[in-house]
């Protein structure tokens, strides 16, 4: 079964620092979640993917097109949508006219189809009925949907969601959500966030970064699974745990090597996640 | 390590065919529309067209001569090419200024062909420009007292002009990326434009000046459009060449490359040189004969027509204007008495185009007996001022004679130049270099000018508010005396019964 995005052995260093270290992966259709702490790559790497910056070695391909080449490159941009993580706007457009200029862009010269095009993809995101307000009076939760309708337009196969719930606050982050779902359908979706909530609720499939490197690759279930047994709850802080937080009880949860006879919790994805980071340089799971 | 996701492979929906011609070409139709939508742009068309509204009507006082008429507008259009440099550079520093370029270089068209796209915005911005141009010829053309013909390189001028600001625009935002240099540019155009227009002519009346993107002349005189030798086609070309190479040259350094790009800078250029060059080559031997005969021996260029029993000689371009001399002799004439009521007259038509248009030079007084100079303008100020040269011709029996008048002949001249006008009052203000209807004035002519004494335009005033028809017969019945020469202005006022000033003739 051929890939949407298959990449092997992607490295790139900015001065000193190695941003990538070797990353190989094949991305299938569907919402792929990366998760990552600041630094660990993952912005790097979807602007690699996104034909942003070049890699210093290794390769890829988006539907079989290899960005090496101008030609290529022009093809994988065309199935390409992406969302950078502070997308800027020009806020003397109207959001229709400026997910349009991104259409003429992406080359939808067409202009009838082309603005159903885009007409479509702002009724997707919910943004029919401010379609001709000027973005500067639009609030910061639909900037964003304006951003990721754009990435949206001429219905991309590959998708580059760069932390698109930053800054929403809970009501708009759940609508985003939903949005990224719809968006995968049928599509693959590439999805850098720090919120282990988007990954557990999105992602049929986890990637963690640290270092420039791949540390995990699995679904969410397994990356969760990874913390049994190793959660457990304590009164007082346990200094034997990698992490250790008091919750709103009043009593510690604690994730790492539990002592004997400790009482242990349900683990989540997120302390799944911590261990995983933790043990950067161990094993890959998957 | 690798990372492996299964899934079917996802194809991308295509909506039409794409290209980035066409691209181009949409993004080009939508930033022209935001072009043309800016305030500094709209402003500075709505400013062209009232210049227009306002200034067309009465362009040359309603009788234009074409081959000024077709440059007129250039120097306003400066304006609007001023506000496209500005708001077509800010365009282009948009994706810059709002953060949006990281995310547009990933998509597929790529940044020379943006930089193309706002390049092709300028087009439609340029034709607008070029409609209202033609629409102000146009207007021009269509009035019943046009005269001459327009150069269509002097149409271009203005269009290209705004091409050429709109494109040094675009170029400007891909070597400077910063907002004040488009405004900073434009100041230094201001200046350079300035400076541009003192830059000596050279040999004849061109030289460097015409480097400048719109050249004005010192002399507001109209010539004959055979001796103008604007070389406005070679302007336009180098107008057109440079505007091309700067769009081309902004295109580079946007990023576009490839040998097809790069032949045609080479070749804009090397249009721009040749117009450039071109256009300052020093004014031919044959426009320099042209123009010596035209002021030295006018005869020999000229058509003569008769009207009544007074002969009309014009350059071609001005015969169909003689039928208007002629009711001014006609009027003047039926006014006076004597011989001087069917004196055949020879109306010429005299220019001075020794200098081209860098200078105003006054024509000097005929010596012919009975022959009346007329200038190439017509229409305001131009009629009662022929209309005195016609009446101090029959009066004086010469041009050199009619400008030493200094007694109260110059009341009978006044009066014949003026009752028979719809408004002869406003007619004697102007006529008047002073614009007054008191006290004494030169009195201006087609050629050399005469003057009145305070004493006189007292009498004249009195005569002039008075029906004509009150004044006619004393005028026939006394015209010898009035016409004697020394005869005072006191005697003169007696004779046609108004009363006498009371200082004597003292001319100024």
């Amino acid at each position: 079964m051929i890939p949407t995005v298959s990449a092997s052995g992607l490295s790139l260093r900015y001065g000193r620092a190695q941003a990538l270290d070797d990353v190989s992966l094949r991305l299938g259709q569907g919402v792929t979640g990366l998760l990552g702490p600041n630094g660990a790559g993952k912005t790097t790497l979807l602007r690699v993917l996104a034909t942003a910056v070049p890699a210093d070695r290794g390769a890829f391909a988006v539907l079989g097109h290899d960005p090496a080449t101008p030609a290529g490159r022009q093809e994988l941009r065309r199935r390409l949508g992406y969302l950078p993580q502070t997308p800027g706007f020009h806020p003397d457009f109207t959001a229709f006219e400026f997910v349009d200029y991104v259409a003429i862009l992406k080359e939808l010269t067409d202009r009838a189809a082309r603005h159903r095009e885009v007409r479509r993809v702002l009724d997707e995101v919910d943004l029919a009925d401010v379609r001709g307000k000027r973005i500067k009076k639009l609030s910061g939760g639909m900037r964003q949907r304006v951003a990721l309708a754009a990435a949206l337009v001429g219905d991309p196969g590959f998708l580059v969601l760069d932390e698109p719930t930053v800054g929403l606050d809970p009501e708009q982050r759940m609508r985003f959500r939903e949005l990224i779902a719809q968006a995968g359908e049928g599509r693959t979706v590439l999805l850098s966030t720090h919120q282990t909530e988007d990954v557990a609720m999105l992602c049929h499939r986890v990637l963690v970064m640290a270092g420039g490197r791949i540390r995990f690759d699995g679904t969410p279930a397994e990356l969760t699974a990874r913390a049994a047994g190793r959660v457990w709850i304590s009164t007082e802080r346990d200094p034997a745990a990698k992490a250790g937080w008091r919750t709103g009880t009043g009593t510690f949860r604690n994730v790492g090597s539990p002592p004997d006879g400790a009482d242990l919790l349900e683990p989540t994805l997120e302390d799944g996640y911590l261990l995983t980071l933790d043990g950067a340089g161990a094993e890959v799971a998957a | 390590m690798t990372a492996v996701l299964d899934g079917a492979p996802v194809a991308t929906r295509d909506a039409g065919r794409r290209s980035s011609w066409a691209a181009a070409l949409a993004l080009a139709l939508f930033e022209a529309r935001r072009l043309l939508l800016t305030l500094p742009v709209l402003l500075a068309f709505a400013l062209y067209v009232g210049w227009i509204v306002w200034r067309t009507p009465d362009f040359q006082d309603g009788y234009p001569a074409l081959q000024d008429a077709d440059r007129a507008g250039q120097t306003t259009l400066l304006l609007v090419g001023m506000a496209v440099l500005v708001c077509v550079n800010q365009a282009v520093l948009r994706a810059k200024r709002r953060d949006t370029e990281r995310h547009f270089a990933v998509l597929v068209l790529p940044r020379s062909w943006r930089t193309a796209a706002h390049a092709l915005s300028l087009v439609p911005v340029v034709l607008l420009t070029a409609v209202c141009a033609l629409a102000q010829f146009g207007w021009s053309a269509l009035r019943s007292g046009a005269v001459g013909s327009g150069s269509p390189g002097e149409l271009l001028v203005g269009p290209l002009t705004v091409l050429l600001f709109g494109a040094l625009g675009v170029l400007l935002a891909r070597l400077v990326a910063s907002p004040i240099a488009a405004p900073l540019i434009t100041v230094l155009l201001v200046l350079m434009l300035f400076v541009a227009g003192g830059f000596p002519a050279g040999d004849g009346e061109r030289g460097l000046r015409w480097l400048a993107p719109v050249v004005t002349e010192a002399s507001s005189q109209t010539l004959p459009a055979a001796l103008l030798d604007r070389p406005a086609a070679w302007h336009a070309l180098y107008l057109a060449g440079f505007a091309l190479t700067l769009a081309l040259l902004a295109v580079l350094a946007g990023g576009g490359r490839g040998w097809m790009l790069t032949a045609a800078t080479a070749g804009a250029a090397a249009l721009a040189v040749t117009g450039g060059v071109l256009q300052c080559a020093p004014v031919g031997a044959d426009t320099k004969a042209a123009r010596e005969r035209a002021s030295v021996s006018p005869e020999k260029d000229q058509t003569c027509v008769r009207h009544g029993s007074s002969t009309y000689c014009a350059f071609p371009e001005w015969t169909a204007r003689t039928e208007s001399w002629a009711d001014v002799v006609h009027d003047v004439q039926s006014s006076a008495g004597g011989t001087a009521r069917t004196q055949p007259l020879v109306v010429r038509q005299r220019i001075d185009a020794r200098h081209g248009l860098t200078g105003d030079a006054a024509l000097e007084p005929s010596m012919t007996p009975h022959q009346v100079t007329v200038g190439t303008a017509w229409g305001g100020n131009r009629v009662p001022e022929f209309s005195a040269a016609v009446a101090a011709v029959l009066v004086a029996g010469d041009e050199k004679a009619a400008g030493s008048l200094c007694d109260g002949r110059m009341v009978t001249v006044m009066w014949l130049a003026l009752n028979r006008l719809p408004d002869p009052m406003t007619s004697l203000r102007d006529v008047r270099l002073d614009d007054s209807v008191s006290g004494s004035a030169i009195v201006l002519s087609p050629t050399n000018p005469m003057s009145m004494t305070a004493g006189q335009t007292d009498v004249v005033r009195e005569l002039l508010g008075r029906p004509a028809g009150e004044i006619a017969p004393r005028v026939t019945a006394h015209w010898a005396e009035l016409t004697t020469p020394k005869v005072t202005t006191a005697r003169v006022a007696k004779l046609l019964g108004v009363a006498a000033p009371k200082a004597a003739d003292r001319c100024e």
